[in-house]
């Protein structure tokens, strides 16, 4: 008897379900499975001794463990997001609490050729920041944290560093002019006030684009003592729409420099006397020259070091942008100590979240390869797997 | 008078109750001893039909059992019943007992056991259909296992051979019709 044609898949489905026979080939096909249903083995006694005697007879609460997909993948995705979490947090605790940066917006109205007159605005700018408070980064709390509205707010505004202490000062003021030719006039004041006090303009970038708005953004140094004077005269340009202004402490950078500078001075002194002495071996004469070379190098660096720090607590550095346009960028309110914490927290996990970017960028050629091995790998097994089957 | 919502469970489930005043799904897990009590013939015979050896089958049937209540806490019925689990057990160490067996063999020039004068792979087999039966591979004995004697369904059998349901339904069908052959032909 010829063996039986192709049976379709649905109609083998069907005879191993029970499916009565159609064809006299599908009758003998139902009659090999029988057959082969027909057949019975059990297994030996031994074995099911065997077997049940490492069985438990106790039933168990059906409680599975987690897969390993998700103790392998799942599970440590989200301890890392909860650690960078933490870690913004944290962030946020000991860097947001200490911010030092001072806003303050001014709602003042200048009438060009007419004395500033000030307008008491409807929530009065208050500095989120303690007054002296000293600050962990060296930078130092504006002194004036209510302003006084009966002075000119323009100095109101700007805080003023202790006298006496190396600070740096960083200020940026947007003021508002009403239109193009005013804003020609105000950057060429604004560079003369700079002069006048001493100081001068970095760099303008004078901006009139078509529509009759226009925009000059404008770097200005000017002496650290005549900063509070720089920003009244600034602000009094056009009408003052956002200031911020935060100092820095440099006294401690100096104090730590100045120390170095002086121990490398005793240091290129003391190996100088050294070097001057005949009897000196030449093999230490040798050594003491490249001790001394190192030390006028790191002398050197220091001093220079040194000079940028006096210079940027001697120069204060403002950056003003004047526009003619109407809605000028509102300054952000003042935060308060939760709003800063959660502020620095952002940034940092942003920051978190771009490194975490760039280092999947920088590893996902690793884990295409790593992919493409293991696939390699798990095929070279399954092919093995056949080939010890067909035999 | 029973209440509840029905799941779906896969074909090869022997026992689902979900009634209100039935014992929760927790309550009515089995135990480990049931379920071996319950599959060892099945899992003995897919043995041996797949390594052809009696006694091979045996000490492989209690390496899986001892495998399996090791890793007996991982079992997830909800992912297919303790039949395909253990069938999955299974032929992991029956592979690897045919690794060990090809490495043997290589090893040595003859091979020692000879198939062709094993005892008989099951009882009740009609001495042709015996014959087709060893004649086939062990690819082939061994869907023809787990379909037919074990009754699993096309996803499960699929699932313990780690093939597609189409592929394990091309390879039965091979199979069947190899045995037709064969017992066509006649002892040789």
């Amino acid at each position: 008897m010829a063996p039986s044609e192709a049976i379709g898949a649905a109609r083998l489905e069907a005879l191993l379900a029970g499916d009565a026979p159609r064809t006299t080939d599908e009758a003998r096909r139902a009659a090999l499975l029988a057959q082969l249903r027909g057949a019975t083995l059990g297994a030996p006694e031994a074995l099911r001794a065997r077997v049940l005697a490492v069985a438990p007879v106790r039933r168990r609460a059906f409680a599975p463990r987690p897969s390993r997909r998700l103790v392998f993948a799942v599970i440590p995705a989200a301890f890392a997001v909860a650690v960078a979490v933490a870690a913004a947090l944290v962030h946020g605790l000991t860097t947001g609490s200490g911010s030092r940066t001072v806003r303050g917006a001014a709602i003042t109205t200048v009438s060009h050729g007419v004395a500033p007159s000030v307008k008491r605005p409807a929530n009065p700018p208050t500095f989120s920041t303690a007054r002296g408070a000293p600050s962990a980064g060296g930078l130092q709390s504006s002194p004036s944290p209510t302003l006084d509205f009966a002075q000119p707010a323009q100095s109101a505004l700007a805080p003023a560093g202790a006298a006496n202490r190396l600070q740096h000062t960083d200020a940026s003021l947007q003021v508002r002019v009403p239109d193009v030719e005013h804003l020609s006039s105000a950057t060429r004041a604004a560079t003369r006030i700079a002069t006048s006090l001493g100081g001068y303009a970095q760099s303008i970038d004078y901006q009139t684009p078509q529509g009759g708005n226009g925009a000059a953004f404008i770097e200005l140094r000017v002496p650290a003592q005549n900063v509070q004077r720089a920003l009244a005269r600034l602000a009094g340009l056009g009408t003052l729409a956002s200031q911020e202004v935060s100092v820095k402490d440099l006294e401690h950078a100096l104090q730590v420099e100045s120390e170095q500078v002086a121990q490398l001075r005793r240091r290129v002194a003391a190996l100088q006397q050294a070097l001057a002495d005949p009897a000196l071996p030449d093999a230490q004469r040798v050594l003491l020259q490249i001790r001394l070379a190192e030390s006028k190098r790191a002398l050197a660096q220091r001093l220079h070091a040194r000079k940028g720090t006096v210079s940027a607590g001697t120069t204060a550095r403002i950056s003003l942008v004047l526009r003619t346009e109407r809605s000028v960028v509102t300054p952000a309110p003042p935060r308060g100590r939760t709003g800063r914490m959660l502020h620095s927290a952002l940034g940092f996990l942003g920051l978190e979240g771009t490194a975490a970017l760039y280092g999947l960028i920088v590893l996902s050629p690793l884990a295409v390869l790593a992919a493409f091995a293991w696939l390699l790998t798990r095929l070279r097994r399954r092919r093995d797997e056949q080939r010890l089957l067909a035999a | 008078m029973t209440i509840g919502r029905r799941r779906a469970v896969p074909q090869d489930v022997h026992a689902v109750s979900t009634t209100l005043d039935a014992p929760s799904a927790r309550a009515a897990a089995p135990s480990f001893a049931e379920v071996a009590a319950d599959q060892l013939d099945a899992v003995y015979r897919y043995l041996v039909l797949l390594t052809g050896d009696r006694s091979a089958a045996e000490d492989l049937a209690a390496e899986t059992f001892e495998k399996a209540f090791r890793t007996w806490r991982r079992f997830d019925p909800r992912r297919g019943s303790p039949r395909t689990w253990l069938c999955q057990i299974a032929r992991t160490s029956a592979i690897d007992w045919f690794r060990a067996e090809a490495r043997r063999k290589r090893r040595e020039e003859t091979y020692s056991r000879d198939l062709e004068h094993a005892t008989e792979l099951l009882d009740g087999l009609p001495g042709p259909l015996e014959q087709a039966v060893r004649g086939l591979s062990p690819a082939e004995r061994e869907v023809v296992a787990l379909r037919v004697l074990l009754e699993l369904d096309g996803p499960s059998a699929a699932r313990v051979l780690g093939i597609s349901q189409t592929a394990c339904s091309t390879r039965l069908s091979r199979a069947l019709k190899n045995l037709e052959e064969r017992i066509d032909d006649g002892p040789e």
